[in-house]
């Protein structure tokens, strides 16, 4: 079956699917998503307390996919024939990977300030599955 | 520590075969590399076996390893599979080379395979992101295509890399890849051809990806002591590195650089007593354009962000100072996953013995493999002379 998520692996991690919540490392001050395992600054275990983010940052990394996306999105593919995918740096300096929404993603470039929103992501197993959507401001 | 010799190495044609299985090419690239042994060596001889795939496509199966094995001959030696993504061909290669170092095994068989060719395209969607940061990454719609996407748009940004020299690579390797007689795409393409293509992740376009590919290939490594009953024309390995970074990329310090790469170049380099200015020629992961140019800087080839100038320069075309991916590389020779590790040692085997046949290259002492899994999360470099210590 190859990349399946399931519904508990979604699940697990609903706080940083919703709210992007990251983990703020208590050895260093750095942080880590998702807020899990171990600090992606110094490798410290068991260190990271649970933050919520502003969910406001900048897009360091863009691409367009216009074939070739993970099956998930294939629907979604077909029916806006591009989807922007981009790396955004939030302002407490983490970066998280996510969709673009609400835009032509032509129009979206590295630098460009985006706000993250609650969108829906795909179905599977009849089950709708939320998560978080970049929206340039 | 015992010395590592290549004594024979071979492999398959890389390509769409509905005609083969997974076993059947790796007996093929098996025989081919008894039959390149200068001497007299026997299968039975081989103490130890390691094999790279990634499942046997999207198979996912068990035993593995023992299930080529013993279909190629090879029923009761210890047979054990290695899994790294696209690095598995490396990393088996890696096992390999530990199993001699440490005297366990005076012949070890560095092994891979893959077939990718013969899934319906609903399943083979599903498999081929298995090797990336599935629950985040991919949920955010990149499959690798679209990771290595974002890492040229970074670069492209950050050094001002432009398209041309992005598509300089598939011209260079589809160029070294036609004379490739076991290559899956042996066509050239022209600089125009490949700036035009069609569109996959902006800024890729098809011309900047690689192909999925069946294919195997099969490294036989002895110690110095069987080497020397074997062949008058060793080929050493002098330096093995490895190393592992964070599997997603967003999770990594540099959107510009792979530090797994830095990591495992670095250990090679010091246990071969060299530097990257030593290196004569190279094999790279050309998984994707920009993965090749990545892999200059890493590597240390040319400093950070002046690897489009360097390929631009016709520095690593088979005339220039340091010739890559003269096999074609993964764009051109195709990247059967588990066998491309072990496709990039045979190249090095045949161009350090002069048996490169058409796209031999002159003058060359030193080779380097440079073999990566998913968009970096493990990677295997090795280092080879010819001649003996």
């Amino acid at each position: 079956m190859g990349a399946y998520l399931s519904v508990p692996a979604w699940w697990r991690n609903l706080d940083g699917r919703y709210r992007l919540v990251v983990g703020e490392c208590q050895e260093c001050g750095g942080y880590t998503f998702p807020a899990e395992g171990a600090c992606v600054e110094c490798n410290a275990i068991d260190a990271l307390t649970p933050t919520e983010p502003e969910g406001t940052g900048t897009v360091v990394a863009q691409t367009i996919i216009e074939s070739g996306a993970p099956p998930e999105f294939t629907t979604l593919l077909d029916a806006e024939g591009a989807i922007g995918v981009v790396l955004v740096e939030l302002d407490e300096g983490v970066r998280v990977p996510g969709m673009l929404t609400d835009c032509d993603p032509h129009d979206i470039g590295r630098g460009d300030r985006v706000t993250a929103v609650v969108r829906r992501i795909y179905e599977q197993e009849g089950i709708t599955r939320y998560g978080t959507k970049f929206r340039p401001d | 520590m015992q010395d590592v010799y290549v004594v024979g190495a071979a492999q398959s044609d890389f390509g769409a075969f509905p005609e083969e299985s997974y076993r059947s090419l790796f007996a093929t690239a098996l025989e081919h590399a008894l039959d390149s042994v200068d001497g007299q060596l026997d299968r039975t001889d081989i103490d130890e076996a390691f094999l790279g795939t990634l499942g046997v496509g999207g198979r996912q199966l068990g035993l593995s390893a023992p299930s080529v094995t013993e279909y190629a001959g090879l029923d009761g030696t210890s047979a054990t599979h290695i899994e790294n993504a696209c690095a598995a061909g490396g990393s088996a290669l890696r096992q390999a080379v530990q199993s001699i170092r440490a005297g366990m095994a005076d012949v070890a068989l560095a092994g891979g395979v893959e077939i990718m060719t013969d899934m319906s395209g609903d399943r083979t969607r599903y498999w081929l992101g298995v090797s990336g940061e599935t629950e985040w990454e991919r949920m955010a719609g990149t499959t690798f295509a679209g990771v290595y996407a974002q890492m040229a748009d970074a670069h492209m940004g950050e050094y001002g890399t432009t398209r041309e020299q992005l598509s300089t690579v598939a011209v260079k390797n589809h160029r070294n890849g036609a004379k490739n007689p076991h290559a899956h795409l042996r066509f050239e393409c022209s600089l125009e051809d490949a700036v035009n293509g069609t569109v996959v992740a902006d800024p890729l376009n098809l011309y900047d990806c690689c192909p999925t590919s069946d294919g195997a290939g099969a490294a036989i490594l002895a110690s110095r002591e069987v080497a020397k009953e074997l062949t008058d024309d060793p080929v050493r390995i002098t330096g093995s590195g490895h190393a592992s970074s964070r599997v997603g990329l967003f999770q990594r310090p540099s959107l510009t650089s792979i530090p797994a790469s830095q990591g495992a170049a670095k250990e090679a380099y010091d246990d071969a007593g060299i530097s990257a200015e030593d290196v004569d020629f190279a094999e790279v992961h050309d998984c994707f354009s920009i993965a090749e140019l990545l892999a200059y800087e890493d590597l240390g080839f040319c400093a950070p962000g002046e690897a489009g100038t360097y390929i631009e320069s016709g520095a690593t075309e088979p005339d220039g100072e340091r010739p890559v991916n003269l096999s074609g590389g993964l764009k051109s020779k195709g990247h059967p996953i588990g066998a491309t590790g072990i496709g990039q040692a045979v190249e090095v085997f045949k161009q350090l013995r002069g048996e490169a046949g058409d796209r031999q290259a002159d003058g060359l002492e030193r080779g380097l493999t440079h073999n990566v899994g998913g968009s970096g999360g493990a990677v295997a470099v090795h280092v080879y002379e010819g001649g003996w210590a």
